[in-house]
């Protein structure tokens, strides 16, 4: 995907390069550590929708270390994701070739984009759901749990929001990720769509916005999932409406690409076949899918084979179109053909497989999902579909084998195979060389072109390696349409340019990444045992710990250089420099994260009864001054930080220093003040609350620690970069230059802010 | 903006922060709940929105970095706000 992505839009790599290595590192041990989970006893085994209450340890047979690992593997994946998310919006929004509007780029890197979008968003809601349920795992908070008796960490809490909270939660990122996974499959078969019938997309305009709209949509539908649950009628109903709203926009893209094969030539090579079959197979699962979203239909058809077949002819019929799609650049990612005939042979087996699998099931449609009996007269249909099954997965065989041999056999393929293929990424070698491109990418001329080195420093007016913008992007941009930056990578990197990271493409040579991951592996595995009182347990959550965060002392000390391109299109964020922009949209999405803590607070809040809340679950020692006096100390501390800025700009080392310590005395002040409190209120003995009011007393004291505390370790984080920045100032750093401390600013303000609304809704409401 | 404007702004934020307490202080949480809840939550939005605008320096900015911070903040509303609504 970013390969592609950053092929088609001109960028010879990504934004932050060591970000994505540690994406990838994340997710990697994300994945080790669920195999990881079914060592210890058991692994999660709630399903892949982790339903509460049954995904409490209270719920689980056994310690239920195992599934608690799998929670928090599943953090660690999701926060790889939000990183990439981060990464590859900035990528797109920074660094594509000049002339190329967002509304140009190609139909497949554009589906990448706002798949992207919504993993922001999306992920970040699922990361909210995860870091609760991590918590009612660890420290024994009781989100989801409902009343229980003799469990190892439950209470009698009353919580009757429980089951729905988690529905919602995890619905809310749930729909969009059918989107996220469909996306890019839509904009791969669009992609080959256009250049097996020669032609443009027709009604190229309305398909983006279509895309659009569906991207916004995904994000209002996630309780057409919830209709056999207590939710009321009217909700149910916005809903459906919802949801067939959202089959419009993609019914103008089904008829898009009809309208673009009737009116182009069309050539049936094996990447057209596959997407023409996806389109087909998309058309009859997203009909049958309608069905689903009216309420009445979906009380018969849900838990039936019927969702079965739908769900599979749509996100197999996605998986189909990207079959086509790895036909379609497998020359590309290998510098060889495939074998045409096996190609062809491979779909006539792939779709009759797929159908005789499938199809069936729609008939059959009576059958219970998940149960082994179903009535004797649908066994003819079952029998068919075991036959489609084993020939599908053959099918696959002869793919395998086709790509495996055709590495050696295959013919070289050139620059491009395909005869209309108009994308950039089809205008250079073979696979591409590691820098992409032999030049600086333009389009202002209407065509593409690479600018050699003499080009771009007579633009630029900066002569030819006279340095390039930091990582850190110290340097600010001019704030025009096509901002110029200090000078480009030369036209040509030379092997001395890669082995130094110096002008050229930077190496990404980095143990860190690697080394803050292996140190998360530790510790999560770790964290999924420490209610156990396990030494070893214990004794890995603390060196994992150390372990991470020495890794990222060692990962920001490092001397890193990942030089932005000279000349870009970066609209709509022209101006706004890299590393702010990286920020922001790492803000936008931790937007969300508190929005899911804060949004979970107010429905379980409602669902216990909002003014009963407070008399009930709250003690009368919690009160409003601590909350007031932290308000102070962090309006106080973002001050300080402006003001930091203004001594930076003029060059006064001295104040920058106080105001920056000033910021940091301020943080640490908050958090002292926090645990007094903590403290207080755990051991206040009333008599509502004789044994202290803890994280597991009741939905109250849970909601209160684990929203304040997930604040707090903002806070912790915010100080351990403002401590590093004010030594440096002290150090002289950051005079004449207010950047840094405007991206650090940029954070602690966000901090800042979320506090604003969490002193009213837990200290006087 | 130059340390007088940010002075400013950091006594206007002081000063919204003492209100959402004195409203609480004054018996009005308990006497009205939801007019006290009306007036402290607005307060909380305003000094949001002054620290991003001017602390943040977003006003300063192309909106598009406004309208992502909105994106985000609208799904975290609509999914609280959709979340309470299914079950009242």
């Amino acid at each position: 995907m970013p390969t592609t992505s950053s092929l088609q839009i001109g960028a010879d790599d990504l934004a932050f390069p060591r970000l994505n290595a540690l994406s990838y590192w994340l997710y990697l041990f994300s994945g080790i550590l669920v195999g990881v989970s079914f060592f210890q006893g058991s692994t999660f085994a709630g399903g892949w929708t982790m339903y509460a209450p049954l995904n409490t340890p209270a719920y689980i047979p056994g310690e239920g270390l195992g599934a608690t690992s799998v929670v928090l593997a599943l953090i660690m994946f999701t926060a790889a994701v939000t990183m990439g998310s981060v990464n590859f919006l900035t990528t797109m929004y920074r660094m594509r070739a000049e002339g190329l509007r967002m509304r140009d780029i190609p139909i497949f890197s554009l589906s990448i984009n706002l798949t992207v979008w919504m993993m922001l968003f999306a992920f970040a809601a699922l990361l909210a759901a995860l870091m609760i349920l991590a918590s009612d795992h660890v420290i024994g908070t009781t989100y989801f749990q409902f009343a229980n008796d003799g469990s190892t960490l439950g209470t009698s809490a009353e919580n009757p929001g429980a089951s729905l909270l988690w529905a919602h939660l995890f619905w809310f990122f749930g729909h969009p990720e059918v989107y996220i996974v469909f996306f890019p499959a839509l904009g791969a078969m669009a992609e080959i769509f256009q250049t097996f019938t020669g032609r443009r997309l027709v009604g190229r305009k309305w398909f983006i916005i279509s895309m659009v709209l569906v991207a916004i949509q995904s994000f209002i539908v996630w309780m057409h999932h919830m209709f056999l649950t207590g939710i009321n009628l009217p909700i149910k109903t916005i809903f459906m409406a919802t949801t067939i709203g959202i089959s419009l926009p993609f019914d103008l893209m089904v008829f898009s690409l009809i309208y673009t094969m009737a009116k182009g030539r069309v050539r049936f090579k094996t990447p057209f076949l596959f997407s023409l079959g996806a389109l087909l197979l998309f058309i009859l699962g997203g009909i049958t899918g309608v069905f689903l979203g009216a309420i009445v239909l979906d009380y018969q058809f849900r838990g039936t084979y019927w969702v079965v077949a739908h769900f599979h002819y749509v996100m197999f019929g996605g998986a189909t179109a990207l079959i086509g799609g790895l036909y379609y650049w497998y020359p590309k990612m290998t510098g060889k053909m495939y074998d045409e005939f096996l190609g062809k042979v491979h779909f006539a087996t792939f779709f009759v497989g797929f159908n005789l699998l499938y199809f069936p099931m729609f008939i059959a449609w009576e059958t219970p999902r998940r149960v082994f009996e179903y009535p004797a007269d649908l066994q003819i249909w079952h029998n068919l579909s075991t036959v489609g099954g084993f020939i599908l997965g053959a099918s696959m065989l002869v793919m395998f084998y086709n790509l495996f041999v055709s590495i050696w056999r295959g013919e070289d393929a050139g620059e491009s195979p395909w005869k209309y293929a108009s994308t950039a990424e089809w205008a250079v070698g073979s696979p591409p060389k590691l820098e992409n491109f032999p030049g600086l990418p333009s389009y202002a001329s209407g065509s593409l072109e690479f600018l050699d080195d003499e080009e771009v420093a007579e633009r630029t007016g900066k002569p030819p390696g006279a340095g390039v913008a930091a990582d850190g992007g110290t340097a600010s941009d001019g704030g025009t349409a096509r901002n110029i930056r200090a000078v480009t990578a030369p036209a040509t990197p030379t092997a001395a340019a890669h082995e130094t990271g110096g002008e050229g493409h930077a190496s990404h040579a980095s143990f860190w990444p690697f080394l803050v991951s292996l140190g998360g592996f530790i510790a999560f595995l770790g964290l999924s045992g420490v209610r156990t009182g396990s030494p070893v347990y214990v004794g890995m959550a603390a060196v994992g710990g150390l372990a991470t965060v020495g890794s990222l002392v060692g990962m920001t000390r490092e001397s890193f250089h990942a030089p932005e391109m000279a000349i870009a299109e970066r609209w709509p964020f022209e101006g706004v420099e890299k590393m702010k922009l990286g920020m922001w949209t790492f803000l936008a999405s931790d937007v969300v994260l508190f929005g899911g803590f804060i949004g979970s607070y107010a429905f379980v809040r409602v669902a216990y009864g909002w003014s009963d809340w407070h008399h009930d679950l709250i003690p009368a020692e919690h009160v409003t001054m601590p909350g007031l006096i932290n308000t102070y100390l962090l309006l106080t501390s973002s001050f300080l930080v402006v003001l930091a800025m203004v001594a930076a700009k003029r060059e006064w080392r001295g104040a920058t220093t106080a105001s920056l310590a000033g910021t940091f005395a301020l943080g640490v002040g908050f958090l002292v003040n926090k645990g007094i409190e903590w403290n207080h209120l755990f051991h206040i003995h009333s008599e509502m609350f004789p044994n202290g009011w803890t994280l597991s007393t009741n939905i109250g004291s849970s909601t209160f620690y684990l929203t304040t505390g997930l604040h707090g370790a903002h806070v912790v984080v915010g100080l351990v970069i403002c401590g590093y920045m004010t030594i440096r100032a002290w150090n002289g750093a950051y005079q004449g230059d207010d950047k840094p401390i405007e991206y650090f600013g940029l954070y602690w303000h966000f901090v800042d802010i979320v506090w604003l609304f969490l002193f009213p809704l837990f200290y006087i409401l | 903006m130059d340390w007088k404007g940010y002075t400013l702004i950091y006594v206007v934020l002081f000063v919204f922060a003492t209100i959402q307490a004195v409203v609480e202080f004054v018996g009005l949480v308990d006497s009205a709940y939801w007019l006290a809840f009306g007036i402290i939550m607005v307060l909380s939005v305003v000094k949001a929105v002054g620290v991003a605008a001017y602390y943040q320096h977003l006003i300063s900015e192309p909106r598009s970095v406004t309208y992502m911070i909105l994106g985000g903040t609208l799904g975290a509303i609509a999914l609280t706000g959709a979340a309470a609504y299914s079950i009242v």
